[in-house]
């Protein structure tokens, strides 16, 4: 292969500039889609993969089933539910987690907003379960300790102004939480996004003190033994449950996952849904590479005499086909490159505005193999959609192509 | 004379089909070419000169009948090998020059070596030599579409001479040229048939023209019909 037959099929694109730009265009638009696409997924791919390592294997979630689509519990988890399952061998430690929703505002005079309100243990071994699922730790102020009632911590958003309330939430003030008065002790750190944010947390005393006596756990969360399997562990601790509860086989109140399953089942509905818009524009790649097709016919027939010429000179079929492949190749190529770099322009964009809008964990990411593999994409499309008229133009006959004005 | 036949045609024919009705184009011509020899083909239009020429030229081949080439049979050759033997051993000039206009006069010439697989540095020698002999070493960079006619066809010599080969074949070479841009061009063909020995197989309708050469064929609905030989 030859450096020249590349420079000269380099050139020719450039000739017929406006034909050149506009497939190329139609490249570009197709894999800047992709690029911007996958560097999503693989961002949120990435993300997952660290908060599995942060928060641990080890973790085991029960939950009550919910009712329909709704997350409201058919029934909660009982404080004899997390006990009986704190005795099921293989499990170190089990805490609940009460979630209700409660009216917060800094004072009588500001419009009130609905936030979870979570209220957990102050048991140090079960609350750090609980600080390890949640991947964060304390920004400020302290945390919740043995005998806080009326005490609340609250996520990282109350600190900014303008974003849950105008003024911003300051650790020792004094709030509304359904109308009783309760301090500000300390915020988490930022999950990464806006409804985690907004949380209130309060102890288990706090929250029945607020709410009520007897309430029930949303989420039951288990550490499970050193060299303990969590999947069979969870297996083991789903089945005791049910015939603790007294419960029919099917017809359980309740599920247990790994937290690895949790996180699996969410990453997998991000990722098919990333897939699905991927698949939507390969679509556009798929006609930008009959455009490039199109292109190249055309090249092809205004080019019947050069290539009857070059025929002529000694050009054998493959000298034609590479001229040809190439300039097809070259096309995809640099509307490859222009795609990746809008792509990525793109993507760093909407991943600043929805860190902007709260949802920080929604990082696009650019590793190598992405832009590499961008590129490639690009190239291989634009010669393979280059392939058939390239073939065309190789085989056709050198008298019948010098005669063609 | 040297006697050695390089190029010689055996009874070809040449038909192409037409709708329903079949064209003879030739109607078995047969011709020798001899090494080192300025022959000239004359015949009005229609008379199959420049199908005779493409034979000559390994453009074509023949629908029956045989052709060789330095004593080689090629009428039965699959295109590609017959591209690799004309680019190696025939030089092309054209009436319409048929350089490629987004080309500057040096890729030009540099193109056939290209398709032969010459080393760049060579290519790039070569070229500017042959320029220089056509005395168009001032316009290299230029493109075809910034040079005149008669310096589009000395371009165009000096490209079907980079592969060095043995025949040149010149389809009315002053055909798009005035008279005396022509002669100048006529004269290049003399010289290289002089100086470098070169075997050169012109087609023309113009006895002048013709009358530069050292024999003339004249062609008739697809034979020959008589020679003349100075």
């Amino acid at each position: 292969m030859n450096s020249d037959l590349i420079i000269h099929s380099a050139k020719s694109l450039f000739t017929r500039r406006t034909r050149s730009s506009l497939t190329i265009l139609s490249i570009l638009i197709g894999i800047m889609a992709i690029f911007t696409l996958i560097s999503f997924g693989m961002g949120l791919s990435k993300y997952v993969t660290e908060i599995s390592a942060d928060m641990g294997v080890d973790k085991l979630v029960i939950q009550p089933k919910t009712m329909g689509a709704m997350p409201i519990p058919e029934k909660q988890l009982s404080q004899d539910d997390v006990d009986f399952i704190a005795n099921v061998k293989g499990i170190k430690d089990v805490t609940g987690l009460m979630i209700q929703s409660a009216k917060i505002q800094p004072d009588e005079d500001t419009k009130p907003k609905y936030f979870f309100l979570m209220g957990f243990t102050t048991e140090t071994e079960e609350m750090e379960i609980v600080l390890e699922l949640m991947t964060v730790d304390l920004d400020s102020g302290r945390m919740l300790k043995k005998g806080d009632k009326l005490k609340v911590v609250l996520g990282y958003n109350y600190q900014l102004p303008n974003k849950i309330f105008e003024k911003s939430v300051r650790v020792g003030e004094k709030i509304l939480l359904n109308d009783i008065q309760v301090e500000v002790v300390g915020f988490f750190e930022s999950v990464g996004n806006p409804q985690d944010d907004s949380n209130i947390y309060m102890t288990y005393e706090g929250v029945e003190e607020l709410l009520g006596e007897e309430q029930g756990y949303e989420w039951v969360m288990a550490r499970v033994e050193p060299g303990e399997d969590p999947q069979a562990l969870s297996e083991k601790v789903f089945d005791k449950l049910r015939k603790f509860k007294d419960q029919e086989k099917g017809k359980e109140d309740f599920f247990v996952q790994t937290f690895q399953e949790q996180i699996e089942m969410f990453t997998n509905i991000m990722q098919v849904l990333n897939a699905v818009l991927v698949l939507i524009a390969l679509i556009s790649v798929f006609v930008s590479g009959i455009n490039i097709m199109n292109t190249m016919y055309t090249s092809v027939l205004e080019r019947t005499k050069d290539i009857g010429i070059m025929k002529a000179i000694g050009a054998k079929n493959s000298d034609i086909l590479i001229i040809f492949v190439t300039e097809a190749g070259v096309l995809g190529l640099i509307g490859g490159i222009a795609g990746v770099l809008v792509g990525y322009g793109i993507s760093s964009l909407a991943g600043f505005a929805v860190g902007q809008a709260g949802y920080t964990f929604l990082k696009p990411a650019f590793p190598l193999v992405l832009i590499i593999g961008s590129l490639l994409f690009a190239t291989i499309t634009g010669a393979g959609a280059g392939l058939a008229p390239a073939i065309q133009a190789s085989k056709q006959k050198p008298v019948d192509s010098l005669r063609y004005e | 004379m040297n006697k050695e036949v390089i190029i010689e045609l055996k009874n070809v024919w040449k038909t192409y089909k037409m709708g329903a009705v079949e064209v003879h184009a030739l109607r078995g011509l047969t011709l020798k070419v001899h090494k080192g020899e300025f022959l000239a083909i004359m015949g009005p239009s229609g008379s199959g000169k420049s199908t005779a020429m493409n034979m000559v030229g390994c453009l074509d081949v023949p629908t029956k009948g045989s052709i060789y080439l330095s004593g080689k049979d090629i009428s039965h050759m699959r295109e590609s090998r017959l591209a690799q033997i004309r680019g190696k051993k025939v030089g092309f000039i054209f009436q319409t020059f048929n350089l490629l206009n987004t080309l500057t006069a040096k890729e030009n010439i540099k193109l056939p070596m290209t398709f032969q697989d010459i080393a760049s540095e060579e290519r790039e020698k070569k070229a500017e030599q042959l320029l220089e002999m056509v005395e168009l070493g001032d316009r290299m960079d230029h493109k075809p579409t910034e040079m005149s006619g008669g310096q589009q066809q000395r371009v165009a010599i000096a490209r079907s001479l980079s592969n060095d080969p043995e025949v040149i074949l010149a389809d009315e070479p002053t055909g798009n040229l005035d008279s005396k841009t022509g002669e100048r061009v006529l004269d290049f063909l003399k010289r290289l048939h002089k100086e470098e020995g070169k075997t050169i197989v012109m087609v023309t309708h113009d006895r002048r023209v013709a009358e530069q050469a050292q024999r003339t064929e004249y062609l008739k609905d697809g034979i020959i019909v008589k020679n003349l030989r100075r």
